[in-house]
């Protein structure tokens, strides 16, 4: 169970992260995707495609070369959808950001922090 | 990435400065009971003359297997043996239990940053491809 401070000081850096300006950014390009039923399509039909070839492969069924063609195609468009796109730069810039700060509290421990929660997660 | 939080206007209140409330909690984390521990066992595996006797057979067979493949299986024998040796032993058990402790502490930790900001953070701020620690 953790201490008020660490709950306190944890949420305090979380708020400022969202304050950001790189996360604000990315903030607004991802909810312009999302109300974009165009973009928001496409993800999604990506998405679960994706989790259909998937699927069969896993179940030991070969995929034919028209449906991966097919997924590729897809997956092509997605990423050259301009809001998609934004946001996925956005989600970049943020990934500098928290790396960067991420520096700052790894300093104080002398590990880095974000592996040991990996190592906590596998 | 699931967002399901919309952008809010940036008031006062969130305008901590990133860079230190990220310092200050590294100065909290390093000075609970669990990080202390930690450092502890972290500070007597790294001393302990048995555990660097089989780190060091390990590198070899490591280095055998990476430079010449000739008799890998032999290798990964001897590698699989030591792993188990070394990990039986109670100095790499109590280490393990301590950094369980710290993982799980670094965990929750995480998830209330990660709620806070409205992405996860430790997933977006990894640096290396490996953990720390062993």
């Amino acid at each position: 169970m953790l201490t008020e401070e660490l709950q306190n000081s944890a949420r305090t850096l979380g708020e400022a992260l969202r304050a950001s300006p790189s996360m604000q950014t990315y903030l607004q390009a991802q909810a312009n995707c999302a109300a974009d039923l165009e973009a928001a399509d496409l993800e999604n039909h990506l998405l679960a495609l994706y989790q259909e070839l998937v699927g069969r492969q896993q179940r030991g069924e070969a995929l034919q070369r028209s449906e991966i063609d097919a997924y590729n195609t897809l997956k092509s468009q997605v990423h050259h959808t301009p809001l998609i796109q934004e946001r996925d730069a956005a989600l970049r810039l943020v990934k500098q950001t928290f790396t960067d700060i991420a520096d700052d509290l790894n300093f104080p421990l002398g590990t880095e922090f974000a592996a040991l929660v990996q190592t906590g997660n596998m | 990435m699931d967002i399901q939080l919309n952008p809010i206007p940036v008031t006062a209140a969130v305008k901590a400065d990133p860079r230190q409330a990220a310092q200050a909690l590294g100065r909290l984390l390093r000075q609970t009971p669990e990080y202390e521990a930690f450092l502890k066992e972290l500070n007597v595996v790294n001393n302990h003359p048995a555990v660097q006797k089989i780190s060091t057979q390990m590198r070899s067979h490591q280095n055998a297997l990476r430079w010449s493949p000739k008799n890998a299986s032999e290798h990964e024998t001897a590698l699989t043996r030591l792993e188990t040796e070394l990990e039986t032993m109670p100095v790499i058990q109590d280490y393990r239990l301590a950094e369980e402790a710290v993982c799980r502490m670094f965990a929750e930790v995480d998830t209330i940053i990660s709620q806070a900001a409205g992405v996860p953070f430790a997933t977006n701020a990894k640096r290396s491809g490996c953990g720390c620690g062993g």
